[in-house]
């Protein structure tokens, strides 16, 4: 029955169904199932397959993945409260853009598929100071930072990832913060990120929430 | 032979002497100039002069009278441009912001009166008259499916589009098209020889075929309609189109297409066949860091894969203002080396 609900709520994203991908959330619930299992058995697993799909076929589309990741995050927000026991979050990661980009559309998704992650997002907005990111990932101790950027002088410019870099090794914080880096120009050099001072990047929202999360993991054990 | 000459013989089917080379360079020619990119796009007059140095520089085949897409916004109403020192201006102000505003959305009776328009106007007027025959002057107009992305930011026009209302998306998409439409019109008796229509949101990075037959392609084909096909030039606007080609051309008759450097190249040829003209577009965000051997590569092996037989020309996506000087200098040499039609 849970394999029978993952598969419509996974057909439902990748019709860009939200209706249908709620309703099948909906019925689940109704059909007893509690929200841990909801989120544990349906929606995580459903967000991996989704995964593995645009890992071995033809890419996701960024409609598909906006949807996913909408729907993935409106469900966890409202399921986590439910939780029976409190369920300690993966890790913290903080968001933005760059500073001077105002392109937001791939951070909202690695938000979503972060949140269904369980990790905590505390997200900066558009257009973020490098000294502003590094400060609240102090004052927040979060694991990660995640900058966004849809053009090739904001990702590549001296008031972006570069900078944020070079405060964090200034500071020591290079052990213990980590740079993850996205948007289009990533994708058009994959290198790029290197080149950047980040420590990693990904390609969409699904496969960023799955390589912060083994970052995230990497830091807790050094 | 002049540009105009080559680019004609192409589309004509027929071979010229090599294959045609579109550089679109922009903000790099405030940096000719000596200007910050604001100063740059303040006058028609700057743009026009920056435009013809780049050209002499690099010896491409066509001048560009165009300024930047956040035009488009400010032409219906935006009030707010974000200049860059390094990059591309950004819209910093969204028209709509609720589902009332695009119910009060109007577009503008006469777009020639509008203060922006009327510089892009004198810019398109000046690169006409120095281009002295020799050169075709292409503007470019962002299509009215992707108009909405810089009017209510891309994750709001996607909600719209895939959950919304379908009559507001009808509404908007309208006005959208209303403006399209004006705007090319307007270009065209300015004496733009083509129109790139460029479609980032209809490409297949956002939607799947059946997706963008389902919610994109009624609009293409009633913008195009409404001014014909001639001299139009379906731009990627950063997304990969090869899956969108045959669709577009059965349906609206437009003949060049201008592919993401992600498409592939000898695909875009064989789907296009000889029903138009296909592309080879350089990944130019690596250019900022190709060694001058990775540039030659590259651009002989893009000419390899769509040069033979003709129907083709070569390009640049809409070159980073990083760019070393140098690697531009490489690509437009390659461009002139390896463009021969084998």
């Amino acid at each position: 029955m849970i394999e029978q609900f993952k598969r419509g709520y996974l057909e439902a994203i990748l019709d860009t169904n939200r209706n249908v991908a709620i309703e099948t959330i909906e019925s689940s619930i109704d059909a007893g199932h509690s929200p841990e299992t909801v989120i544990f058995e349906i929606l995580i697993p459903a967000m991996e397959e989704l995964a593995e799909i645009i890992r071995v076929g033809p890419d996701a589309t960024l409609s598909q993945l906006y949807i996913a990741s909408q729907i993935s995050a409106e469900v966890t927000d409202r399921l986590i409260p439910l939780f029976t026991k409190k369920t300690d979050v993966e890790g913290k990661i903080i968001i933005g853009t760059a500073y001077e980009d105002f392109h937001g559309l791939g951070k909202k998704i690695v938000k979503g598929c972060l949140k269904s992650k369980m990790i905590e997002v505390i997200d900066l907005g558009l257009s973020v100071a490098a000294e502003k990111f590094v400060d609240e990932a102090i004052k927040q101790n979060a694991q990660i930072i995640g900058i966004s950027s849809m053009m090739l002088h904001t990702a590549r410019g001296g008031n972006g990832a570069f900078k944020v870099r070079e405060i964090l090794n200034k500071n020591g914080l290079e052990g213990r913060i980590r740079l993850v880096v996205g948007g289009a120009p990533y994708r058009f050099h994959p290198l790029l990120y290197k080149e950047v001072g980040a420590d990693a990047w990904a390609d969409n929202g699904i496969t960023a929430a799955n390589v912060i999360t083994d970052l995230i993991r990497e830091t807790q054990i050094s | 032979m002049n540009s105009i000459e080559r680019i004609t013989k192409v589309m004509e089917g027929k071979i010229p002497d090599r294959v045609p080379i579109m550089g679109n360079l922009l903000e790099q020619g405030a940096n000719e100039l000596g200007l910050s990119i604001e100063e740059y796009y303040s006058k028609g007059e700057y743009v026009a002069e920056g435009q013809l140095k780049l050209r002499e520089k690099y010896g491409y085949d066509n001048l560009s009278g165009y300024f930047y897409a956040g035009c488009e916004a400010q032409m219906l109403g935006c009030r707010k441009i974000i200049f860059s020192e390094t990059g591309p201006p950004n819209v910093g102000h969204l028209i709509i912001q609720n589902n009332k505003d695009i119910e009060n959305l109007e577009i503008p009776k006469d777009i020639s009166a509008l203060p922006v328009f009327e510089e892009l106007s004198k810019c398109i007027k000046i690169l006409k008259q120095e281009a002295g025959g020799k050169y075709p002057v292409g503007s470019g107009v962002v299509s009215s499916f992707s108009l909405p992305a810089i009017l209510m930011g891309i994750d709001k026009w996607l909600d719209l589009l895939i959950n919304g209302p379908k009559s507001l998306r009808k509404e908007l998409l309208q006005k959208c098209s209303d403006f399209c439409i004006k705007l090319i019109k307007a270009l065209r008796a300015t004496g733009a020889d083509g129109v790139s229509y460029s479609n980032a949101v209809g490409s297949a990075d956002f939607f799947s075929l059946e997706q963008f037959k389902d919610l994109s392609l009624e609009w293409i084909v009633r913008d195009i309609d409404a001014v014909g096909p001639e001299g139009i030039t379906y731009f990627n606007g950063g997304g990969r189109i090869n899956p969108m080609i045959d669709t577009i051309i059965k349906h609206t008759g437009i003949t060049t297409y201008y592919i993401n450097p992600l498409d592939d190249t000898a695909q875009a040829k064989k789907i296009i066949g000889d029903r138009g003209i296909s592309s080879g577009v350089i990944n130019d965000i690596l250019l900022v860091d190709w060694q001058k051997e990775d540039i030659y590569n590259e651009v002989k092996s893009i000419m390899k894969s769509g040069a033979k037989d003709g129907r083709f020309i070569f390009g640049t996506l809409v070159m980073p203002y990083l760019i070393p000087e140098e690697n531009i200098h490489h690509l437009f040499n390659a461009a002139r080396e390896y463009g021969v039609y084998h």
